[in-house]
């Protein structure tokens, strides 16, 4: 008896330390990684390089599909934010420590690995969904954008999963350039091929077939569809099926991202890898 | 009671080039390396670039694995109970990478504590004195970027002290210093051995050892070469003298012969400015003065000085002179 409870108390206070080292290295990984801007850059950088991306997209979409179908481009390219968050940031702010040279000290220290490595997701998470938020606001602003059909909870919802799976691909890729030591390569391979795969700018199913293999293998596809669902009215259940499903790639995502990760350090201090650059 | 035990240490890396015919190419940077520290004791291991100290730092401070032999610090081996050693030492290797330069020295003291596990209030208690202790007050909310290297590396001694770990590896920690700095972070090294820390210091410099530590290991080329106090190292010296003559436009081929006369026993030329400073260690003492200058022939030559030997000289015998 005696010994459950201590067992019990040693649990608690295992998790509360580790919470903290989740929330601690979230904040100040990404305040590393964006103090460098000043809040006017900060805020330019949020709200309004989203909005020429966004019409670079919705007339170029317009154009190619001789539609007049804003809402498609403003719906796909608001969540595109989400993973351009997910996917930049989180690499960044993994990969970057191998230029910061903070390898060796991460490495060298007692926390749970877990703790500090997916909290590195976490403020990437907030700073996706705002992307989202400030995509689908210039839509609302700009493209008539209608959100009345939509069920605000599945909305958030459906934001909330999609920048997570994202940002469990930007660990993984975080990992992949701890790895290759080549952190802007891979990600914008990655970014591009959810700009064309993800079904935010072309729709899936105008795909060849092996296209479609893949963009239903990748995140943000499920999530993409979902959001449009709802704009359009659909209900929660409608969508869970596929909600789920993006969920799980996240989920999957994220895992393998810290298996790559523990593998990492533990070939890193096998081959003496650490702290070359 | 010793801390640190280190028994037969190896690490071998192996590096490959080439892209069509990948040659695998093997470095022997540790070799049979034992040595133990006391608890309390500062203990220096000396040995010039690339003899193998930070790779033994490496090792001891779980960044690396052991290619043979074993250690234990605190009775903890390094390799097996890695989990249990990391937070009962602390560490910091040369240079001022390793910090988040973008945030201040506060934030990456904050972070670094809850790495650490540090009780949030314990943390708050200690950052301002450690702060204090490298005299980084009145800086500490500015973004580390803006500081100086001497300041950043001031920032890790601090960094590597949150936790308050029993032993600590100091690889360097004056590199690229100032006198005046490198004096300053020597006096706070002396006092954190006052504090009863165990202490291993890696340097190049044979007077900051010889100021710091209670034993001093030379290791070169992987290998330690001596193992002794200060006192004792100097005294394996004291046989000889030393003549130093200036000279310009030494051929290498020259130091070569010099190294081959009976009479001589360690041969070193030093770059001073415009002239090179030959340095011939031989136990004929002024004796060796006209037979050396016979050997220079053809060659100009400044002043010529004998003198007595010091630390300097023991190791520079230990690892070879002519570089
Ligand atoms: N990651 C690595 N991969 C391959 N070789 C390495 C690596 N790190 C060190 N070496 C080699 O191992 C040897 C010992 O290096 P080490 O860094 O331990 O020396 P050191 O005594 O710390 O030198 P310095 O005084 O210049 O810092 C050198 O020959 C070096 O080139
Ligand atoms: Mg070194």
């Amino acid at each position: 008896m005696l010994h459950w409870i201590l067992w019990g108390t040693d649990m608690m206070e295992r998790i509360s330390r580790n919470t903290r080292i989740f929330f601690e290295g979230a904040f100040y990984s990404y305040k590393a990684l964006f103090r460098w801007l000043n809040p006017a850059t900060y805020l330019a950088s949020k709200v309004l390089a989203p909005l020429t991306i966004m019409i670079f997209f919705v007339f170029i979409g317009a154009y190619a599909s001789g539609s007049n179908n804003a809402s498609f481009y403003v719906i796909g390219n608001s969540l595109i934010f989400a993973a351009s968050s997910g996917i930049f940031g989180v690499t960044m702010s993994v990969g970057g420590e191998r230029w910061t040279g903070t390898l060796p000290y991460l490495f060298g220290c007692p926390a749970n690995r877990g703790a500090m490595f997916i909290g590195r997701a976490f403020m990437h998470i907030l700073d996706g969904m705002l992307g989202v938020f400030i995509g689908l606001g210039w839509g609302i602003l700009l493209f008539k954008l209608d959100l009345s059909q939509a069920n605000p909870l599945a909305l958030l919802l459906t934001i909330l999963v999609t920048t997570f799976s994202t940002s469990g691909l930007g660990l993984l890729m975080g990992c992949l350039s701890l790895i290759t030591r080549n952190v802007m390569l891979v990600n914008n391979t990655v970014y591009f091929a959810l700009l064309i795969f993800s079904g935010a700018n072309i729709p899936v199913e105008e795909l060849p077939a092996w296209m479609q293999v893949i963009a239903n293998g990748l995140p943000l596809t499920r999530g993409v569809a979902c959001a449009r669902t709802i704009i359009a009215g659909g209900s929660l259940t409608e969508i869970m099926p596929l909600l789920k499903e993006e969920l799980l790639i996240g989920i999957i995502l994220t895992i393998l991202g810290y298996f790559l990760f523990k593998v990492f350090e533990i070939q890193a201090k096998k081959l003496g890898t650490l702290d070359i650059f | 009671m010793d801390a640190i035990i280190v028994r037969n240490l190896r690490r071998v890396y192996k590096s490959s080039d080439g892209i069509i015919k990948r040659k695998v190419k093997e470095v022997v940077a540790v070799e049979d390396v034992s040595f133990e520290i006391h608890q309390g004791e500062l203990f220096g291991l000396l040995g010039p670039n690339g003899a193998g100290k930070t790779t033994t730092v490496k090792m001891l401070t779980t960044l690396l694995i052991p290619s043979g032999g074993s250690a234990t610090i605190l009775d903890l081996d390094v390799v097996k109970d890695a989990g249990k050693v990391r937070p009962r030492i602390g560490f910091i290797f040369g240079g001022e990478r390793g910090l988040y330069w973008r945030l201040s020295a506060l934030d990456n003291l904050r972070y670094f504590a809850s790495l650490y596990y540090v009780d949030t209030q314990v943390a708050r208690k200690r950052i301002p004195e450690l702060i204090e202790l490298v005299g980084l007050q009145g800086r500490e909310r500015e973004k580390v970027e803006g500081y100086s290297r001497g300041m950043r590396q001031r920032l890790h001694i601090a960094r590597a002290l949150l936790h308050d770990p029993q032993v600590l590896f100091l690889d360097e920690p004056t590199m690229g210093l100032d006198p005046v700095g490198a004096r300053e972070l020597r006096t706070t090294v002396k006092n954190l051995q006052s504090a009863n820390k165990t202490i291993l210091l890696t340097t190049h410099y044979m007077f900051e050892a010889d100021a710091l530590c209670q034993r001093i290991a030379v290791i070169n080329k992987g290998r330690i070469v001596a193992l002794d106090t200060p006192e004792r190292l100097k005294e394996n010296v004291q046989d000889l003298s030393v003549v130093e003559v200036e000279v310009y436009g030494m051929p290498p081929d020259q130091i070569e012969k010099i190294k081959t006369l009976e009479w001589v026993v360690e041969v070193s030329l030093e770059n001073r400015d415009q002239v090179q400073v030959l340095q011939v260690h031989t136990p004929k003492g002024a004796e060796a003065i006209p037979m050396l200058v016979e050997n220079l022939n053809g060659l100009r030559l400044g002043r010529i000085i004998t003198r007595e030997p010091t630390l300097e000289d023991a190791y520079v015998r230990l690892v070879g002179g002519a570089k």
